[in-house]
């Protein structure tokens, strides 16, 4: 073809000028014409993700239940550290109002850090269990795994641990459960809601 | 894989102090639900209140104590088996040993012996069912015996007119 262009001397058939080339990705000018096997989609480059052997028949991801004892330990030993921080605190305001020392103290130092570490840690661990329970049921029932699973399975866990209290405070606790859920499920899927607000403001 | 389902060793004690917590749950509930409607005052409603009573009190605290001895023992055991660097079943009785010992602390000398002394013997007991039922099972998987012409070795001197009909 007849191109006055001074830099179409060199390669002129693989310019990106060339409208028959159908080049996707327009690199700088002088590449474009170094070789042509600059011009490619970059679809066909491999992904960065890590490529995982799987055996037959198991699932891409951890199941609820293979997660539920360790989420259960976990809050258990939680429970513990927070009440065991809190029953410190307390011990040592309430000695030291009282004058105790020595012996005394440390005894009943220990006192407090034991009872309010275990209270705390029971505490959190029955409402691990419960979720984990209704999260387990939730999934089985339906077949999969998804956030709507969460969100109920923490406000029922809400209800359920509030449902003596009468019916106020049962609607309280699983409101507590249902925007706590709510708020981790936000925070987990911020990626797809990324795409998702892209989608719908084009602004 | 069924054979890898337990977590290394450190995630190992959060998973056993969590399945131990769960099963003091469960027990608990099931135990002290028995109980408490077995205690409360005649009438089926108050039966019913009193159950739930007695669960809502005693089986976080029937968990915790589960959690701890499950937790306690975990980490001995995890321990063992990084100082020992192998894995076997002496590890576990020595945790249980322990375990007993350490929780039964606060009574005094003869009680944490004979606390330690019976949380081996209960661990001993486990480890050894589970022995037995690993030989039984083995049984299974024993590979075929050898048949009769698998071995080159004991076949004999080869037939008479062998070489002429390979050349």
């Amino acid at each position: 073809m007849n191109n006055t262009d001074p830099d179409a001397t060199y390669a002129a058939s693989y310019s990106s000028k060339d409208p028959s080339m159908n080049v996707s990705v327009h690199s700088q000018q002088n590449l474009a014409q170094l070789s042509p096997y600059l011009n490619f989609n970059p679809v066909y480059l491999p992904q960065s993700q890590p490529e995982f052997i799987f055996p037959e028949g198991v699932a891409r991801q951890r199941g609820r239940f293979e997660l539920a004892f360790s989420q259960i330990g976990g809050s258990c030993m939680l429970g513990a550290g927070i009440g065991g921080i809190g029953g410190f605190y307390n011990g040592l305001k309430s000695t030291t109002l009282a004058g105790h020392t020595g012996k005394l103290r440390r005894t009943q130092l220990l006192n407090y850090v034991m009872k309010q570490g275990s209270a705390t840690a029971n505490t959190l661990g029955v409402l691990a269990v419960m979720y984990s329970g209704f999260g387990v049921i939730l999934s089985w029932a339906r077949g999969c795994d998804d956030e709507l699973n969460t969100i109920v399975a923490a406000s029922a866990t809400g209800l359920l641990y509030k449902s003596s209290a009468g019916l106020r405070k049962c609607a309280i606790g699983g409101g507590i459960g249902f925007s706590l859920a709510a708020v981790y499920c936000l925070w987990s899927a911020r990626d797809k809601l990324q795409d998702f607000r892209q989608e719908y403001n084009p602004a | 894989m069924e054979e890898y389902a337990r977590e290394p060793c450190p995630w190992r004690i959060v998973d056993d102090c969590g399945g131990a917590f769960t099963m003091g749950c469960i027990g608990g509930a099931v135990f002290q639900s028995i109980k408490g409607f077995r205690n409360a005052p005649s009438g089926l409603n108050r039966r019913l209140l009193g159950s739930l009573a007695a669960v809502k009190q005693r089986s976080p605290v029937i968990a915790g104590n589960f959690a701890v001895w499950g937790g306690l023992f975990s980490t001995i055991d995890c321990t063992l088996v990084h100082i020992r660097r192998k894995e076997d079943p002496w590890n576990s009785i020595i945790s249980g040993a322990a375990t007993g010992g350490i929780l039964a602390a606060r009574n005094g000398l003869p009680a944490m012996a004979g606390s330690a002394i019976i949380g081996g013997v209960l661990l001993a007991l486990i480890e050894g069912v589970g022995i037995l039922f690993t030989r039984l099972s083995a049984e299974h998987f024993r590979p075929a015996p050898p048949q009769l012409g698998d071995d080159p070795t004991q076949l004999g001197p080869p037939p008479p007119g062998f070489s002429q009909s390979y050349q």
